[in-house]
């Protein structure tokens, strides 16, 4: 069976999330913050969700955090971009609470996927997936 | 603010589903003839014809793959109506619960006098392709390798089991009885008995989420009609009254950037629709709940406040049939009589008529006159479900 050229689907830079992308490339985990109620805005939007102030700055977290839950990707289905991903299976997508509050959508990375469980700590790893996005995955600390 | 007693369901319609075009050459059949053959249904059950709906309601929900974005004028064209009052549902899998919301809401102001709600959807027969995801999935999401809507339940699932130690057993409990109930409806697909054992083994789709946790797309059209209650006299069937209606969409618990993903929103939408209705939980004699998935019905009964989070012994003392103390699913769900995109919510809503009407059969829930009907729809990213629509029907004023 011929191979399918099929290529990871990679974010859009938008407006709201490039400070975010251009962050990212140097290695650091940014996000937004209302500079009027404190509260963390993830993800990247043009005021904040919990007092609609419009004064959101990006602020540089610590990076650190713990496994809120996981699965483990053994198929792909769907999409058919979704075929770029086999070569990797079995990986952990995850949700990662941040020590600051937001919660991520990520993968667990640099350990067998047996090894991942609630409540894990964990820290941030880029990866590069483009010239201009590097991913924040996260690692076990 | 309520809408109690203002308006009556006076007709139902169900196609029976099938997965016809998942092979090649088998006969197919479009979103359009299932909606067709759903509208026929409804309004022979009511008693009406096409030309009483010029001029009033027309509700349609939108696929979520749907073929283009005017779906619910090509619908009305489809169909032959000229509505005077024309809404999408656009909640997702609440759709057809937000819609009759939103219709007796217009019923009850006085302008129109009747409506017909309808949707379809036919995945396997026609490919409409993947459709436009929205911003935060295709950013922040499906860049990471996410596989739809299976890898966020399992994460629910998971930590739901983590948290308050909730079993395969507790679990299974929801999807026996609702395939159980699916052996006694005549328009279940799923109607093959099945154990609890046959769940458990079931296989693993989304660790911890299996086969039997999922529901069943399919291609199919269902549809009902409201009417003020000073019309539905003349009408031929039994009156069952809309009596509490209540939405929250985009709910938050906690933080917005960290919401506690174990709550979902028909906690406040299934209390606003109760105070509305008037009834307490020793009231409600069944529940319709959405099911998407197994844990989210398991949810949705902590959520309503039928137990309290977490309490285990709950789910291991009640019997859920539709002769026991709580009972759930009474046509099966669409884990069991499939999902036709969007209009797969509309299927609680026709059984919970049923029930009412004492039209349920084999699986009738004794004296049965107020149920709660639940639509959820929409998974936002790092959320659990983001529309959520309850109402309660009842046969008395």
């Amino acid at each position: 069976m011929a191979e399918l050229d099929v290529t990871k689907p990679l974010p859009a830079i938008t407006t709201e999330a490039k400070p975010f992308w251009d962050a990212a490339a140097e290695q650091k985990l940014t996000i937004q913050r209302c500079q009027d109620c404190n509260a963390w805005v993830w993800t990247p939007r043009p005021s904040c969700n919990e007092c609609g102030s419009e004064r959101v700055e990006w602020t540089q977290v610590s990076g650190k955090g713990e496994v809120y839950s996981f699965t483990v990707i053994r198929q792909v289905v769907g999409r058919a971009a979704s075929k770029a991903f086999e070569p990797d299976i079995p990986y952990v997508i995850a949700w990662v609470d941040l020590d600051e509050g937001p919660r991520l959508i990520t993968n667990i990375i640099g350990c067998p996927v047996e090894n991942v469980k609630l409540g894990m700590k964990v820290s941030v790893q880029f990866e590069k997936a483009s010239e201009k996005v590097w991913l924040p995955k996260f690692k076990p600390s | 603010m309520s809408i109690r007693n203002k308006a009556v369901v006076v007709g139902i319609g169900e196609t029976p589903t099938d997965r016809l075009g998942s092979k090649p050459g088998e006969p197919r059949k479009s979103s359009a003839e299932y909606i067709s053959w759903a509208m026929r249904l409804a309004l022979a059950d009511a008693g009406l014809s096409l030309k009483d709906f010029q001029g009033q309601g027309l509700g349609v929900t939108i696929p979520t793959a749907y073929p283009q974005p005017f779906w619910p004028e090509e619908v009305a064209e489809i169909l032959g109506i000229t509505p005077g009052f024309l809404l999408g549902g656009a909640t997702g899998g609440a759709g057809a619960v937000s819609l009759l919301g939103g219709m007796v809401a217009a019923i009850n102001s006085g302008l129109i006098d009747v409506a017909l709600v309808v949707g379809s959807a036919a995945p396997f027969s026609e490919h409409w392709g993947g459709g436009i995801q929205p911003g935060d999935m295709r950013d922040w999401e499906i860049p990471y390798g996410t596989m739809g809507p299976n890898s966020k339940i399992a994460m629910v699932m998971r930590r739901h089991m983590h948290q308050y130690g909730t079993t395969l057993d507790h679990l299974g409990k929801i999807a026996v009885a609702g395939r159980y109930h699916a052996t006694l409806n005549p328009l279940a697909y799923l109607r093959e008995p099945m154990t609890i054992d046959d769940y458990k083994n079931s296989r693993l789709v989304a660790d911890p989420v299996r086969l039997f946790d999922c529901v069943m797309p399919a291609n199919g059209g269902r549809a009902f009609v409201l009417a003020s209650p000073e019309r539905a006299k003349s009408l031929r069937k039994k009156p069952v009254y809309v009596k509490g209606f209540g939405e929250r969409s985009n709910p938050s618990y906690g933080p917005r950037a960290g919401s506690d993903a174990l709550i979902m929103g028909v906690k406040d939408a299934g209390r606003v629709a109760m105070e509305m209705a008037g009834v307490k939980h020793s009231d409600i004699n069944f529940l319709q709940l959405y099911d998407d998935y197994i844990v989210v019905v398991y949810l949705q009964i902590e959520d309503l406040g039928f137990c309290e989070k977490g309490d285990l012994g709950f789910f291991e003392r009640t019997d859920f049939t539709f002769k026991g103390q709580l009972p759930i699913q009474t046509g099966g769900g669409i884990i069991n009589c499939g999902q036709p995109s969007t209009a797969g919510g509309v299927h609680h809503i026709l059984e919970g008529v049923r029930q009412l009407r004492g039209e349920g059969g084999e699986r009738q829930v004794p004296n049965a006159k107020i149920g709660l009907i639940s639509g959820l729809g929409v998974l936002p990213y790092g959320k659990n479900l983001g529309c959520c629509a309850v109402a309660i029907l009842g046969n008395e004023v």
